[in-house]
């Protein structure tokens, strides 16, 4: 690699910013196709039961109208081939209130949702399961195997006997992911091959799961999602959206553009699931831990499990001798809860931390001592030695740069005219995993102009994907960053994971290099000289006179990097100001300090612990999906009753990285930052609140009426 | 969206003719509420008429009348421009403060005064169409009487409705006896007191109004008062902007030596209308503008409330908003 040149580790903007500002970045309804038709979703009144009649002729009537698909008509479908949460018009069953029970197709968007509106539906009706606190009791063990049971040593005992201990229940709500792009897919056939222009963040995991629903083969399927507005879980599985759109396509004969509106989002795309948990912690008079139980029950779907690992993060956090981690799930008619950001980390972090601090109350040691005090040498859950591990570091130099020593830690003590302060903390951790990829490089030289395309299906979720890939290839290469093209978001390119599971910029960054390494390994050996110093690639194409050569490569996870265990770590600091006539919160002050291994870009990074913990503030004071039981609907289904935090409810965060060095997980010792940012955050601002209030508030989001 | 016709006029007393004559007309103003309305099928008028072009943005003296001395803003002008102009800031902060402590800026800058009175309801019942309403479909039933009614009425509701109106502006002009100036269907002006202009929902929640089909707003008058320097609006909401109130209290005080010459008191949040504290602003009147007599008096306003399940804290955060705004008030306005 060339000393001279670094772009990775540089604060650079975004080489895709200008086609974001000037609104030429193409999201999924971006294309404009000719004689494109418009499909508009219409959708059930029940949560439980059967359709019993579907009336479509005077929709079928209407202006423009050119097709009206439902069960009675629609294709048949591979309903397992990998879509979530079923609604593909296979059958008159109903599983949850506003699952998709049709589609209109029309020559404009407008005529389509006017004629939906058309279509009269009777059901037969029978009992919807939709209230948790009536059927948690019914709850049982999940089938998947990774929420097995994990215990070691006595809990029940050590708790039993212990002098000091915290057992609470910790309720979060349903929240929905809600991505500025809502989901939306354009379905162009050509003979047997279908293109679908949707946002994915898994471009062969919604290739596969297309394909194998429509009864295709995967090379007759090719995704298309440069640019994707956001997702955080809901795009990384695919939905029927998707699909409906190949469906209404077909039938048609016409390219077909379908839309959610942001009202059918809350019942189309998954959710983050209620959660219960219930922690039992115990610990000696000097704060050493000795028990700690994590037990969450939660819901899935009727036909479809899935539970967010909400004990992950009590797995790794802390040095206890007696563990228990379980789950239990209650099938209801709800749509299928799937990945949110930060999936079981954030919500189980909430709990987990929350407790933490109620203890180190409770033996009036400070939090940051107490966690201290708890530090694993090892992965306490395997036994495996860490990779690294930066949360006594992230604790410490957050304490400093937060003011940290200024708490006080009996509540109330920090009164501000009508306001109580108070300061709360919280840490968190997130694995760092790399997967397969494949990548393709590509050099072409013009005279002394060499540039470079890289070419792999990642994708891009608004994160920086494009720059920090272009970053590692110009250093890679040995090329300015403007000489590098980046082209992912597309099936049609070699095969990548996903942005998933923070496993995206290790996965791809890796892939990226691999190949750029491996195209000057292969341009030297042409050459067949002997080099001192190792030229770059560039140089090599010039001196070689060589004006096209491409290379291509399958990077893999190190195979050592399982024998440790890899994690991000982080340390969360809140000051929030609560009024104390009104019960209303405003986080003044939020300090984040991160170890996830390679910074790539800390500008883009920071946007990322930014965003992460800006939901992690919505999550502890304002967002909540509220159903009602008496029908399975979501009450709150605009932004108008679904609050994301605005400005004003925030004021400075200030995301602090911490220098580490682990090439353990992946040769670019990347640990990824998706996720991190939104783990820990809740519980330091609930922590908060008990600091500024005295009032320990276990239920999120911790709204107005629950401090007053 | 249903099939629609759009109609401009240029003058009121056609806009007024028009409307009136089709009941299933409506006029358009900013349509920052109907278009939301009409795309959720929640109201489906056959016909707009857009009424955005008419000269009624004025904000004036009141040179004549009952309530000359006062100010006059026009039924047509942007929530912006009443909320900044010199004449609201420098006699009536309240309503200033009311109108920015709503909506976003992008949206005040599109509502219209007239528009923002006639705001619709944002129980979430009514705006599911898949819901019972019966203020969108009378006979339908209450999805809220017994549903998610935490963001509901405490007082004046009735089995058929539980509603609230939403508008953080009305709480302002109510507290300020405004008066709303109405263009009949027969050409005449109509002087509608605010406190009459909205309705408790009775047995006719589909009515939020006393307007006529037909009827234009042409302006809001707000007499002179002496209220100007003790004033506050208070709202209280689940995050600090772009949220509508859980309690909201418009406070007003004139101060005579140490006593309290007169009070204004009023509530968004808690009913089908704004509502006025007229128990509160009683028991304040004479009295010494002090923290307990505050909370008397907020006592004796919320007992008359009914809450329903979900919105029992109402009770508690009605008492401590008032307070709170009495407190502020007398402060000068300042936070
Ligand atoms: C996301 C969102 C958040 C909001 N938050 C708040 C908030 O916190 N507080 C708050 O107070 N408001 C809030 N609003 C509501 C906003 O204030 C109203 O939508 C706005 O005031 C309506 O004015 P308009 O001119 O756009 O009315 P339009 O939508 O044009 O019309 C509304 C109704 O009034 C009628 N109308 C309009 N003008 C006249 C007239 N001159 N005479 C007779 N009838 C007339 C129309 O026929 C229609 O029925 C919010 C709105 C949105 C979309
Ligand atoms: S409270 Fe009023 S608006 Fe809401 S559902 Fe009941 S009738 Fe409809």
């Amino acid at each position: 690699m060339n000393e001279r040149i670094k772009n990775v580790g540089q604060a650079m903007n975004r080489i895709d910013g200008l086609l974001k500002v000037t609104g030429t970045a193409t999201y999924a309804t971006d294309y404009a196709i000719k004689n494109t038709a418009y499909a508009v979703i219409f959708k059930s009144a029940i949560a439980a039961g059967k359709i019993i009649d579907l009336d479509t002729s005077e929709a079928e009537k209407a202006a423009g109208v050119l097709a009206v698909i439902t069960h009675k008509n629609a294709p048949k479908l591979n309903a397992s081939g990998g879509i979530r949460g079923g609604a593909l018009l296979q059958s008159p069953n109903i599983e949850f209130h506003g699952q998709h029970i049709g589609l209109v197709v029309a020559e404009t968007f407008e005529q389509a949702r006017y004629a939906a509106r058309l279509v009269k539906v009777s059901y037969e009706k029978t009992d919807a399961k939709v209230d948790f606190e009536k059927h948690e009791k019914e709850a049982v063990t999940p089938k998947d195997k990774d929420r097995a049971e994990a215990s070691r040593g006595d809990v029940e005992t050590t708790f039993r006997n212990a002098e000091y201990k915290i057992e609470a229940v910790y309720d979060t709500p349903i929240e929905h992911h809600q991505p500025m792009e809502p989901h939306a897919t354009i379905a162009v056939w050509e003979g047997e091959k279908v293109t679908l222009y949707n946002g994915s963040q898994i471009v062969n995991g919604a290739q596969n799961a297309a394909a194998s629903t429509l009864n295709l083969k995967p090379e007759n399927v090719r995704i298309v999602t440069p640019h994707i507005g956001g997702g955080f879980g809901s795009k990384g599985g695919q939905w029927a959206n998707l699909i409906l759109a190949a469906v209404a396509a077909k039938v048609v004969n016409r390219p077909v553009k379908l839309a959610l509106t942001r009202q059918q989002m809350f019942n189309s795309v998954g959710l983050r699931q209620r959660n219960r948990q219930k922690i039992r912690l115990a610990a000696t008079k000097d704060g050493k831990l000795t028990a700690l139980a994590h037990e969450t029950t939660t819901h899935c779907a009727i036909n479809g499990e899935f539970v967010e690992p909400c004990g992950d993060c009590s797995k790794v956090m802390y040095d206890v001798p007696n563990s228990l981690i379980s789950y239990r799930v209650v099938p209801m008619n709800i749509i299928l809860p799937t990945y949110t950001r930060g999936p079981g980390k954030s919500t189980g972090s909430f709990a987990l931390e929350s407790a933490i601090d109620e203890l180190a109350y409770q033996l009036k040691i400070d939090p940051i001592e107490f966690r201290l005090k708890n530090e694993p040498a090892k992965d306490p859950s395997n036994g495996k030695p860490w990779s690294s591990r930066a949360i006594v570091q992230c604790l410490k130099e957050g304490a400093k740069a937060f003011g940290w020593e200024k708490r006080k830690i009996e509540p109330r003590q920090n009164p501000q005219g009508n306001y109580l302060i108070g300061y709360g903390v919280a840490a968190g951790t997130y694995p760092a995993r790399q997967r397969d990829t494949s990548a393709t490089v590509k050099l072409t030289r013009n005279g002394s102009d060499v540039r470079s395309s890289i070419e792999l299906a990642a994708s891009d979720l608004g994160t920086g994907t494009h720059t920090i890939l272009a970053q590692t290839a110009a250093d890679a290469l040995g090329l300015p960053i403007n000489k590098i093209g980046v082209r992912i978001g597309d099936s049609a390119l070699p095969p990548a994971a996903g942005s998933v599971g923070s496993v995206g910029a290790a996965s791809f960054a890796n892939a990226v290099n691999d190949a750029c390494v491996k195209i000057t390994d292969e341009l030297i050996a042409k050459s067949g000289k002997q080099f001192f110093v190792r030229p770059t690639a560039a140089e090599m194409m010039a001196s070689e006179n060589i004006n096209e050569f491409q290379t291509r490569v399958h990077a893999k996870p190190p195979a050592d990097a399982d024998k440790y265990s890899s994690h991000s770590f982080n340390a969360n600091f809140a000051e929030v100001w609560v009024n104390d006539s009104t019960g209303m919160v405003k986080v003044q002050r939020f300090v984040a300090v991160t170890g996830a291994g390679k910074i790539l870009n800390p500008k883009t990074a920071r946007s990322q612990i930014i965003g992460g913990n800006v939901w992690g503030i919505g999550m502890a004071l304002t967002e909540e999906s509220i159903l009602d039981s008496r029908w399975g609907n979501f009450v709150t289904r605009s932004f108008a009753d679904y609050h994301v935090p605005s400005n004003l409810d925030i004021g400075s965060i200030e995301p602090i990285f911490i220098n580490e060095e682990d090439t353990i997980p992946n040769k670019l010792g990347i640990k990824g930052i998706g996720e991190i940012g939104i783990v820990g955050v809740a519980a330091a601002v609930a922590n908060a609140v008990f600091n500024a209030t005295g009032k320990r508030i276990r239920e999120l989001p911790i709204t107005p009426d629950k401090l007053i | 969206m249903r099939p629609f016709k759009f109609t401009k006029v240029n003058d009121a007393a056609n806009a007024v003719q028009t409307v009136a004559a089709n009941a299933n007309s409506k006029f358009l103003a900013g349509g920052t509420n109907i278009l939301d309305l009409m795309k959720e099928d929640v109201m489906r008028p056959d016909e707009l008429v857009d009424v955005t072009r008419l000269n009624l943005t004025q904000i004036k003296t009141v040179s004549g009348g009952v309530n000359k001395g006062g100010v006059s803003i026009g039924g047509l002008g942007k929530n912006t421009d009443a909320a900044n102009h010199p004449l609201i800031r420098q006699n009536f902060p309240l309503l200033t403060q009311a109108i920015l402590a709503g909506a976003s800026a992008q949206i005040r800058n599109m509502a219209t005064n007239g528009g923002n009175l006639n705001q619709r309801t944002r129980c979430s019942y009514f705006y599911d169409v898949a819901m019972p309403c019966n203020k969108r479909e009378p006979g339908t039933g209450c999805g809220a009487l017994e549903g998610i009614n935490r963001m509901h009425a405490v007082f004046g509701w009735s089995n058929d409705c539980v509603a609230v109106h939403p508008s953080d502006m009305c709480v302002a002009l109510v507290a300020l006896d405004a008066v709303v100036k109405v263009q009949g269907t027969d050409g005449a002006e109509r002087s509608i007191p605010f406190i009459d202009y909205h309705r408790l929902p009775g047995n006719t929640p589909q009515k939020d109004n006393n307007l006529n089909q037909g009827e234009l707003i042409t302006a809001i008058e707000i007499p002179k008062n002496n209220f100007s320097d003790k004033s506050y609006y208070l709202k209280v909401r689940d995050r600090a902007s772009y949220a509508f109130a859980l309690v909201s209290v418009a406070a007003a005080l004139e101060i005579n030596g140490n006593k309290i010459k007169q009070a204004r008191v009023a509530m968004g949040g808690v009913a089908h209308k704004p509502w006025r504290a007229t128990e509160a602003e009683k028991f304040l009147t004479g009295k010494e503008a002090t923290e307990a007599n505050f909370k008397q008096a907020a006592e004796m306003e919320m007992k008359q409330a009914k809450p329903l399940e979900y919105n029992k804290f109402k009770v508690e955060l009605g008492k401590r908003a008032i307070v709170r705004a009495l407190m502020q008030a007398m402060n000068g306005g300042k936070v």
